[in-house]
């Protein structure tokens, strides 16, 4: 209702301020250019259609139309002051002015019908494509974090159950998976938790200047605490780079990335991490030596369900989840991110636009 | 461990509480535990701890308030634990007097770790004061503070004074995490503009001069969102 009323209201704001602007703008006219009403009647046209562009709906043409066509009369053609529509040729100016205002108030009003309706869809179709990957996470997450669930409470209870008849070596050992999947619980609890710091409207992230070889290095250091053996050969250029981004979720999507590599390359080979500075963006690398990624799954490695249908489910839990968040956080930094075999392992590598500004290591 | 030292713990979960306790005790400490702020407030003032370790999501009080509340009438070491993504609620209780944070979840050790810094330092500002120490020594680092040299392996390593001020004061207070505006106020002065820019910049030369690699760092470490570490000697 309140809408309705301001509509109306605006529509007859912009009528009576048309019209009038284009009284006065023909009085002013016909003061230095007299006797030229044929143009009047053009100032008139052109304030029509700017009306009409501007209001919802037909009525608002029409009774402008009605209007500047008396006006034209009355005030602009000889006589003065007075309606006379006994003039020759009158009618034709009447039936021109409002046929124009006629086609043009109905193209407009189809024109913006037909946006407002693709505006429509476009919202809805990004509203189910939200939807889908929503569910499909969910659908993931739940998969995931069922197993190493059944294994720490299978686990600690056959520990607690069975505890006199288990040798001092098989209680480290079950104590020790137990560890292994409650870390990996963990993380999968933070990439989750990281979603939440996008912005669920916008998709955007809030950023903020960081500079890239802190980024590497504080992953790095949070990696070796959970896998103290490995060997990550690390550079990073020699120029500082400084980057807009929000650190704990790109520190998130190379800890995914190394952590996929260290656990899923069945490799003990060294992993490589490396940053290329490109003129408009950064490229970021995670290298490893092992086994690679077979074709089928590198297609849609990064949908967040790789693992349906794939038989092995179990040996490479959570991969399919890890990624998709990476996917996710790289996209709402404007970034892209990839994944190809470079013929001795795999390699994921990412970019992250640079703002305008980029400071050198210069003080 | 010579005269046994006192940690009061305050930690609203039962089972986080049992696992700090109990390692603890192994570790021969002597251990006080509350499961809310305002027990753990009047523990801490009867029982004058040697340490508090600090939950920041405590139910009945905000944590930071719990911080402000203690440091009104007491400079015990505070070591606050929160999880990870919160950087600001761990810049906001380090800004309000807390000495150090630990991420949930932590190992053992590194809670030790942490643990054996403060109370050193808690040590060291009785006696000596920090500032009167003259050598900072960690790896192949050594800064004389007398004579303002810095080398690394034996040879000297050059710093601009604004770089050697930063590096004083991180190494002054290493092993403690030193937030970005507090290393800004502390270098550029009070009424320095906060963007952390210029620190980037310079913390970036002085990495480059002092270490061998400067994306895997041995001396000043990153704390994400937070602010730097410089090592500890005694926690290599």
């Amino acid at each position: 209702m309140v809408m309705e009323m301001s509509s109306t209201l605006k529509n007859t704001i912009i009528t009576c301020s048309g019209l009038a602007a284009a009284t006065a703008f023909a009085f002013l006219f016909s003061f230095f250019v007299p006797e030229n009403s044929g143009n009047i009647a053009l100032i008139y046209i052109l304030a029509l259609v700017i009306i009409i562009r501007f209001t919802d709906g037909y009525l608002p043409g029409l009774i402008s139309s009605v209007i500047a066509v008396v006006c034209v009369n009355f005030l602009f053609t000889y006589p003065y002051f007075e309606l006379n529509f006994t003039l020759s040729g009158y009618p034709i100016t009447f039936l021109e002015m409002f046929g124009v205002t006629l086609i043009t108030s109905t193209m407009t009003t189809n024109m913006k019908q037909q946006a407002r309706m693709i505006a429509e869809k476009d919202k809805l179709l990004s509203e189910t494509e939200k939807e889908k990957m929503r569910a499909n996470l969910l659908r993931a997450v739940s998969h995931d974090l069922r197993t190493p669930l059944t294994s720490i409470i299978g686990a600690s209870s056959s520990y607690l159950e069975n505890s006199a008849l288990l040798a001092e070596e098989e209680k480290n050992t079950i104590v020790t998976h137990i560890q292994e999947d409650a870390n990996w619980l963990l993380n999968m609890v933070e990439n989750l938790l990281s979603v939440t710091r996008i912005n669920n409207q916008s998709s955007k992230v809030k950023k903020t200047d960081e500079s890239v070889e802190e980024i590497v290095s504080a992953a790095i250091l949070r990696l070796k605490k959970r896998f103290r053996e490995i060997t990550v050969n690390v550079s990073v250029p020699d120029e500082l780079l400084i980057i807009p981004m929000d650190a704990i979720l790109i520190e998130q999507v190379l800890i995914n990335l190394l952590e996929n590599a260290i656990v899923h390359s069945k490799t003990t080979k060294p992993i490589q991490c490396y940053v290329e500075n490109h003129s408009d963006y950064v490229s970021f690398h995670v290298k490893d030596f092992g086994i690679g990624i077979s074709e089928e799954r590198l297609q849609n490695i990064f949908d967040g369900n790789s693992y349906i249908g794939n038989q092995e489910s179990d040996s490479n839990k959570g991969m399919g989840i890890g990624l998709s968040i990476c996917k996710t956080i790289i996209t709402a930094h404007n970034g892209t991110i990839n994944a190809r075999n470079h013929g001795q392992g795999a390699e994921f590598y990412f970019t992250l636009p640079k703002d305008e500004v980029n400071y050198e290591s210069k003080t | 461990m010579n005269p046994r030292h006192e940690i009061l713990l305050i930690e609203d979960e039962r089972n986080i509480c049992n696992f700090i306790v109990t390692t603890l005790k192994t570790q021969d400490y002597k251990v006080d535990f509350a499961v809310n702020a305002v027990s753990g407030l009047s523990l801490a003032a009867s029982g004058c701890p040697d340490l508090i370790l600090l939950d920041l999501g405590l139910p009945d009080m905000d944590g930071i308030e719990v911080i402000r509340n203690i440091r009104e009438w007491s400079n015990v070491p505070i070591i606050v634990i929160s999880a990870r993504t919160q950087e600001k609620e761990k810049v906001e209780a380090l800004d309000a007097g807390a000495d150090d944070y630990i991420t949930k979840p932590f190992g053992t050790s590194e809670l030790m770790a942490r643990i054996r810094t403060a109370l050193r330092r808690s040590a060291l500002s009785g006696s000596t004061p920090l500032s009167a120490q003259n050598k900072y020594t960690a790896k192949d680092l050594v800064i004389d503070y007398e004579k303002h040299i810095v080398t690394v392996n034996g040879e000297i390593v050059h710093f601009t004074q604004i770089e050697y001020k930063i590096l004083t004061y991180l190494s002054r207070n290493a092993g403690k995490v030193i937030t970005y505006d507090s290393l800004i106020t502390h270098v550029w002065g009070p009424f320095a503009d906060s963007n952390n820019r210029i620190l980037r910049v310079n913390m970036a030369n002085i990495r480059r001069k002092l270490e061998n690699n400067p994306a895997d760092p041995q001396y000043i470490l990153t704390e994400i969102g937070i602010g730097y570490r410089m090592i500890d000697n005694e926690n290599l």
